[in-house]
This record gives structure tokens, C-alpha cells and sequence, in this order.
């Protein structure tokens, strides 16, 4: 049967799939960090349905416990990527591009 | 059944602007487009039980972060922001966006079954003020950020 937990927890790994085949593919770095972004996304997805088993869950504290580290999750993930960007500032100051292999060129 | 058909339409919305995203030529419809899907998972997140969560997605991932992305993009020359070409993707995302939160606040607090008393069964007072959030206030949040972002896309076109 399909649930709710079944559906979001298969996006959720269908969006990590996706993001990591896109930075795999992503010829921008830009495009790479909102890359991590929407494998960042797919990951909280599926944490939050693994917590999805109905309203008396809550009484369990199996909701409160996957909750906590969804918030965790993105607080961390936010502070990842406001990193990542300030590294991908710096290269394109320091190379005058963000195409992956033309830094690789113009490094050597 | 009807919270299976609304878990299915979310994931099916949420992977499709996903796509756009990843897979856009263009950095700034990529920008867009992962500013919905990080919206949509914000009110996934909020119709499915948790509001603190979901409003801290909607704010740190659909505010902050593509702000942050805004910038990024403006500062590195990478934007090329056609906002005139894209003006009815634009146009037709932000409705979509809008009628999915209009349906979702119409349906979800039948569905869902998670009302505000049963937070305090479970000592989550300190959080229980969220959920003074109507579905009414959590559309105006949307709205505003989705228009500050489309405003601040303008500002910065090439075109005027």
C-alpha cells in the first residue's frame, strides 16, 4: 500500500539522486552548490517521512526525534552552502571563471 | 486516500521544479525554480505536521539562501537575467504555487489531523505560538517572498 511515508520517502531519494547526478554534470559552479542544495532538500525530505507513521507517533517521540534533525539538517545545510558560495566568490575573483575545467586549465 | 493524492501532487510538484532547476540552461530560471521547490517542501513540511519546520525552511532555504544565491550570481557576472523571455515561466510558476497553497489550505486540516491541542500532549509549549500560523498567514508568507524574489530579479535585468 501506498503511504505517505512511501511517497515522500522516495522523492526524497529521488531528489538526492537527481541533485548528485547534476553536480556530476553541472558545468557551473554555481549550478554545483544548487546542486547540494536540492540534494540537501531530498535529504531532509526523506528524514521527515521516516517520521510520517501516523498522528500517535507523536506520543512515541518518533516525530519529535526526526523533527529535531530536520532542523538541525537545514540550519546546517544553510551555513554549507552560504560557505560554498563564498568559496565559488573567491575562485571566480582569483580565475575569472566558474567552468570546473577551465580552472583546471588555468591552474596548471 | 485523499492525503495519498496530496503527498503524491506535493512530490510531483516539488520533482518537477527540481528538474527545472538542475537542468535549466539558465542560472537565473535555475535560481527561481529552486526557490519554489524549496517552498513547496516548506509546505510540505507544515501541512504533513510540522509548522516550526516548515517555516524554518521556507525562511532560511526560499529567503536567505536565494538571496544569498541572488548575490552570488549579480557579483560573478553569471546572471544574464532575461526577465523579459521568462516572464511568462515566471508568471506561470507563481501561479501554480499559489494554487497549490490555496489547495492545500483549503484540504489539509482535514487531512492531516494534526491540530494545535495535540502538540501539547507532548511538551512542545515552547513552540506552540507557531501554531498560531494560520494556512491564511503561511500563504501571505509565500506570496511575499516569491514577489520579493521575482522584484529583486527585475531590479537587477538587463532589460528595463
Amino acid at each position: 500500500m501506498v503511504t505517505d511515508q512511501v511517497v515522500f520517502l522516495s522523492t526524497g531519494i529521488l531528489l538526492v539522486f537527481l541533485g548528485i547526478a547534476s553536480i556530476s554534470y553541472s558545468k557551473n559552479l554555481v549550478k554545483t552548490v544548487m546542486s547540494f542544495q536540492v540534494v540537501l532538500l531530498g535529504a531532509n525530505l526523506a528524514l521527515f517521512a521516516s517520521g510520517i507513521t501516523g498522528p500517535q507517533s507523536l506520543v512515541g517521540g518518533t516525530r519529535i526525534t526526526t523533527d529535531s534533525f530536520v532542523f538541525l539538517s537545514i540550519l546546517v545545510g544553510a551555513a554549507m552552502e552560504a560557505v560554498g558560495l563564498a568559496i565559488v566568490v573567491n575562485v571566480y575573483r582569483k580565475y575569472g571563471t566558474l567552468n570546473p575545467s577551465e580552472i583546471r586549465k588555468l591552474r596548471h | 486516500m485523499a492525503s495519498e493524492i496530496l503527498s503524491v501532487a506535493i512530490s510531483v510538484a516539488i520533482v518537477a521544479t527540481a528538474l527545472v532547476a538542475l537542468f535549466s540552461k539558465k542560472v537565473s530560471i535555475s535560481l527561481i525554480f529552486l526557490f519554489y521547490a524549496s517552498t513547496l517542501l516548506g509546505i510540505a513540511f507544515t501541512v504533513y505536521g510540522n509548522a516550526l519546520v516548515g517555516l524554518m525552511q521556507i525562511v532560511t532555504f526560499s529567503g536567505a539562501v536565494s538571496v544569498l544565491f541572488l548575490t552570488v550570481i549579480l557579483l560573478t557576472g553569471e546572471s544574464k537575467l532575461d526577465i523579459g523571455a521568462t516572464r511568462l515561466t515566471i508568471a506561470v510558476a507563481a501561479g501554480a504555487l499559489v494554487l497549490v497553497v490555496l489547495a492545500l489550505t483549503q484540504i489539509s486540516p482535514g487531512l492531516v489531523g494534526l491540530q494545535p491541542s495535540e502538540y501539547s500532549d507532548v511538551s512542545l509549549a515552547t513552540f506552540s505560538f507557531l501554531w498560531q500560523y494560520r494556512p491564511w498567514d503561511l500563504l501571505i508568507l509565500v506570496t511575499v517572498f516569491a514577489s520579493a524574489m521575482v522584484t529583486v530579479a527585475n531590479l537587477f535585468s538587463r532589460e528595463t
